[in-house]
């Protein structure tokens, strides 16, 4: 896998590098700022060697403010193949609802906190290069309390409730499994339960998936 | 100054407006007014308005005359100044008089700022300051309407109580002064007297009409001297904006300070505290790394956990200090993301043509922070709104919830706290919570940009 | 005395040099003064009773109000020419009154009104009706000690000139100190609420780029030591070695925000211990005497924290001085700070050493902020800040 690390902090953009590196990922190039970020993979594009997934800090110079945010969703508009995995010291579903504005294929929106999960956090990486999707728990808990369709939401146990913050975060159904310890088939009956409360019509892709649930919980 | 007075004047509003604990009397509103206290205070302002008017016209108008007629000689400055020295003195004679008698409280005005030593510094400041026109003014507008109410009260009061206790008068001294009774008309031909006992309770019966109106005449000739007291001796518009000011600023600057010693503190008990533990952990787990390594694991592990809360810790402090989002994006994302955060749902409508300076919109999210924080923990509600919207140069915040009502801006649940914050940076805040619910709290902030 | 001489809040300090029995400039213009008084009174003494009396006179008619109005506009140019002879000849130093606002709108009666009630040009009127037998008398005086009495001129002068400045400062200053004071005060408040807002954000900043990076490095670098703490033990012993370090780093930069917010000695122990503290910390050995009754209000301790840490700061980087002083005591309802060092001086307000933003922060509390650099030094910055008792402490969230 190839990756490109945008990260004003010389300190953690070495750890990334490091961490990366170790579990056998190519770190193509490390840059500082968002524009340097839209550069370089413009500059990798237009040498057919497009990165597979882009981890991209959200405060950067020059203005220290969301650039981040900003350079990844201008990507993600330009490279709809390249995914795109921003982290943060904070979480905001308003960035959230930015980054996943249109599609929710390959993009990711985490907690900087999560690198301390090393295999979870290299996990999330390859499932957003992929084309998944990686949402922050805390995104996924502000975007559930933000929904206007609390009625609906209350009418779920709260093991499906359960069940929905994790696709949300875009997890597979095993991933679920064996996050609650529980069978894949009793999984997958939770997902059809939910579905059919909400009112959606079941999708089998992983991230189209996510995508009908966050669109349902942002309507 | 402006409360001051309108609480002291809806007291004193009329003669039947009573406190709860006198609603027990017998007697209608109306009948009892001639014997109140209150009314007879009032009464007494008003006979001593006379003799106190006159002493007060006579002297500044001797006095500023006789400063006026000297100025050419240059000794009339030192007279005028004097004059407006013993004007300064009867405004706070009759600030006294209205204030034992008419239970209206006027703050003194302004001292007299004296910049420099001697005389001349005293009487230029005399001069220059407007308090001091203002209460000779008042010297000379005070009499003109002292002798009109005097004559007014003292006639009306006279006459009510003499046709009142007319029959009385006319059964003891049914001939007085050789006359049979007040004469109502007479010429060469007829005299008209007021004896037959109709005509004598029909006087009665005026004079207690007359007795019973005195009151509230009595009370509208003193509104007047009230306005005249509160106008003209009280403290003036300017001087009382810049006591607010100061005791203003002195809040802001306050709160900032009080904002940083918290701020300290909380790094210090939290992530400092945490990350000294963690440093420990890790000495230790280095220790033990060889010699037993699943201890140092443990150790490992644990550490690994208390970085993760530290972090957690920081995050949450960095929020309360400032939202990195709200710097970025304004009012809009940074209220959808406390609303998000909250226990309640809340419906969240922004409707700003720009953005406020960052200290107003850091002023508006912490208010509406703290709302949401109290609806979470006190209102009990199910659901919750928040409007941010801009009328001319004002900001206006309003946050509903359908809760238990009962809020009170006058004690506790942090809302007197916000009141003073806003207050300082001439915000207002305005709580309306019936017991039982809705509430609304509307805050209105200075739209600067 | 820099101090005193840019001290703007100071009243008129200005002192004419101490009379001698030669004649000298300012002596000379003392007695241009008087001579011209006769004129000026004269002219002064006409127009306002041609003025006052004609207007008076035609209130009866349609014309009088605006006839008075626009006298009482002409008297207010007199006092100007008044005040600018004075400021010339007898070295008074007088602020103009404001202007009036008759642009700022208002209907034709609402200015006609503001026009009639101007306190400068009733003042002014008052000041030049009582002139005439001054100018007469000074006139006559100067003229026939001119000849006669010449070796007691100047003493002469300067008496008569004395009432001369008296009149002016009493009668043609400006009257609408309340309002300045009003502006000022809105300014102070705006100042403070800003830099309020600003040092959250600053602060949250320095949190964000500092700890919390280095936190996140450590908690990347543990879990990878975590993994492999059984596999590679010999790595991972590397890695606790190095987030070991990392977590010593982490507090210490903490430990710096924390003190930059608020040190947590000046709450405990006051201004002594804290400024002894930071002088500690400067390249250069500093002497710090505080001499207080009693601790001051925590906000102003906090903003004389600040004021010292950032001249102490700024000696360490430009100063090249060798040694420093700073002073601390209470004078009356005030409490001065004074901060010196034998550097090489030419330190000014708008250097951009962060010296413009202390006076700002200062006279936002009513402070001052008086630099005395020349250049090659030394340099003594005085700050002043009013004295507030400390009260119960206000328990804000």
């Amino acid at each position: 896998m190839r990756v490109v690390i945008a990260e004003d902090s010389v300190l953690l953009r070495e750890g990334l590098t490091r961490l990366l590196t170790d579990r056998g990922h190519d770190v193509v190039a490390g840059v500082g700022d968002g524009d340097a970020l839209i550069k370089t993979i413009t500059e990798l594009a237009d040498g057919g060697e497009l990165p597979d997934v882009v981890v991209a800090d959200v405060r950067m110079p020059p203005t220290h403010t969301d650039e981040g945010v900003r350079a990844a969703v201008t990507l993600r508009a330009r490279y709809p193949d390249l995914g795109v995995l921003v982290l943060s010291q904070y979480v905001e579903e308003r960035y959230a609802t930015e980054l996943l504005a249109g599609s929710s294929r390959g993009v990711g929106y985490l907690l900087k906190d999560r690198v301390a999960e090393v295999r979870e956090f290299v996990d999330a990486v390859v499932r957003v290069a992929r084309g998944g999707t990686a949402l922050d728990p805390e995104v996924v808990a502000q975007l559930l309390g933000r929904s206007r369709k609390q009625d609906v939401l209350a009418a779920l146990t709260p093991r499906e409730r359960e069940v929905l913050g994790l696709m949300a975060e875009g997890r597979t159904n095993s991933a679920i499994a064996r996050q609650l310890v529980v069978s894949d088939g009793a999984v997958e009956k939770h997902v059809s339960n939910i579905f059919l409360k909400l009112g959606l019509s079941p999708s089998d892709g992983d991230h189209r998936r996510v995508l009908a649930v966050l669109t349902y919980l942002n309507s | 100054m402006a409360t001051h007075y309108g609480q002291g004047y809806g007291e004193w509003g009329g003669p039947g407006s009573q406190g709860a604990g006198e609603r027990a009397h017998r007697l209608p509103a109306a009948l009892r007014a001639p014997f109140e206290g209150r009314t007879w205070g009032e009464f007494c302002y008003l006979l001593l308005g006379l003799p106190i008017g006159i002493v007060m016209f006579a002297c500044s108008v001797t006095l500023v005359s006789a400063g006026a007629g000297l100025l050419v000689t240059f000794l009339g400055i030192p007279v005028l100044a004097g004059a407006l020295a013993a004007c300064r003195g009867f405004g706070a004679l009759e600030r006294a008089r209205a204030r034992g008698l008419l239970g209206l409280d006027v703050a003194a005005p302004e001292p007299l700022v004296v910049k420099g030593d001697g005389p001349m510094a005293w009487i230029g400041a005399m001069l220059k300051s407007g308090t001091s026109w203002r209460q000779l003014l008042y010297t000379l507008v005070q009499f003109p309407w002292a002798v009109f109410s005097f004559i007014v009260g003292v006639a009306f009061w006279t006459t009510g109580w003499a046709l009142l206790s007319y029959p009385l008068w006319f059964w003891v001294f049914p001939m007085f002064g050789g006359q049979g009774g007040i004469q109502l008309y007479g010429d060469d031909m007829h005299r008209v007297y007021l004896d037959n006992p109709l005509e004598i309770s029909v006087t009665a019966l005026v004079g207690l009409l007359i007795t019973l109106a005195t009151p509230w005449i009595v009370r509208g000739l003193t509104s007047v001297d009230r306005l005249l007291v509160y106008g003209l001796l009280g403290p003036s518009r300017l001087a009382t904006r810049v006591v607010e000011l100061e005791s203003d600023r002195g809040v802001v600057v306050d709160t900032a300070a009080a904002d940083l010693r918290r701020i300290e503190r909380d790094l210090h008990d939290g992530a400092q505290a945490r990350l000294v533990n963690l440093a420990m952990d890790l000495g230790l787990a280095k220790e033990k790394l060889t010699e037993d390594p699943q201890a140092a694991a443990r150790m490992v592990d644990e550490a690994h956990g208390e970085v993760k809360t530290a972090l957690q810790e920081l995050r949450d402090l960095a929020r309360g200090i400032h939202p990195a989002v709200l710097t970025d994006r304004g009012l809009d994302a940074a209220l959808s993301s406390v609303a998000s955060r909250c226990t309640v749902p809340v419906q969240v409508e922004v409707d700003l043509p720009a953005r406020p300076v960052p200290a107003i919109e850091g002023i508006a999210y912490f208010t509406v922070s703290e709302l949401l924080q109290n609806i979470s923990k006190h209102a009990r509600a199910s659901r919750a709104t928040v409007d941010v919207w801009r009328v001319e140069n004002r900001l206006l915040l309003q946050v509903t919830d359908n809760g238990i009502g009962g809020a009170d801006a006058a004690h506790g649940s942090g809302l007197a706290g916000l009141a003073a914050r806003l207050d300082a940076v001439d915000g207002v805040l305005v709580v309306d919570s019936p017991p039982g619910g809705p509430t609304r709290i509307t805050a209105e902030l200075p739209w600067r940009t | 005395m820099t101090a005193r001489e840019t001290n703007p809040g100071a009243p008129d300090g200005e002192r004419p040099p101490p009379v001698r029995p030669a004649l000298d400039a300012s002596t000379w213009r003392e007695i241009a003064h008087l001579l011209m008084n006769l004129l000026t009174s004269l002219v002064g003494f006409i127009y306002v009773v041609t003025v006052l009396a004609l207007g008076v006179g035609l209130t009866v008619t349609v014309i009088g109000f605006p006839a008075l109005a626009l006298g009482l506009l002409g008297a207010r140019q007199l006092g100007k020419l008044e005040r600018a002879r004075a400021r010339a000849l007898l070295g008074v130093r007088i602020q103009e009154p404001s202007p009036m606002p008759l642009r700022k709108g208002g209907g034709m009666f609402q200015r006609l009104w503001m026009a009639l009630k101007d306190p400068v040009a009733w003042r002014t009127c008052l000041y030049d009706f009582i002139r005439l037998p001054w100018g007469i008398l000074t006139f006559t005086v100067t003229l026939v000690s001119l000849f006669v009495l010449w070796p007691l001129l100047p003493y002469l002068a300067r008496g008569l000139t004395n009432v001369d400045r008296a009149m002016v400062r009493g009668l043609l200053s400006p009257s609408d100190e309340l309002e300045r004071r009003v502006r000022e005060l809105e300014q102070g408040r705006g100042v403070v609420v800003d830099t309020a807002a600003a040092d959250l954000r600053r602060i949250e900043r320095d949190l964000h780029d500092g700890a919390q990076a280095r936190l996140v490095n450590l908690a990347m670098g543990l879990g990878l030591a975590k993994e492999k703490l059984l596999e590679d033990p010999d790595a991972a012993a590397a890695m606790v070695d190095e987030a070991h370090g990392e977590v010593k780093l982490a507090l210490q930069e903490l430990r710096d925000l924390a003190r930059g917010i608020h040190p947590a000695v000046l709450t405990d122990r006051g201004l002594d211990a804290a400024l002894s503290s930071v002088a500690s910390r400067c390249t250069v050995p500093v002497r710090v005497t505080v001499d207080l009754p009693a601790r001051p209000a925590e906000a102003i301790e906090g903003i004389s924290y600040f004021t010292v840490s950032e001249l102490l700061q700024n000696i360490s980087k430009h100063s090249g001085a060798a040694s420093a002083s700073v002073d601390v005591w209470r004078s009356g309802e005030r409490l001065l700070i004074e901060v010196r060092d034998d550097g090489r001086g030419g330190a000014r307000l708008d250097g951009g050493t962060g010296m413009a933003g202390l006076a700002e922060r200062l006279g936002a509390v009513d402070g001052l902020f008086v630099i005395d650099s020349p250049t090659g030094g030394p340099t003594t910055v005085t700050a002043e800040l009013p004295w507030r008792d400390r009260e119960s402490e206000p328990q804000r969230k």
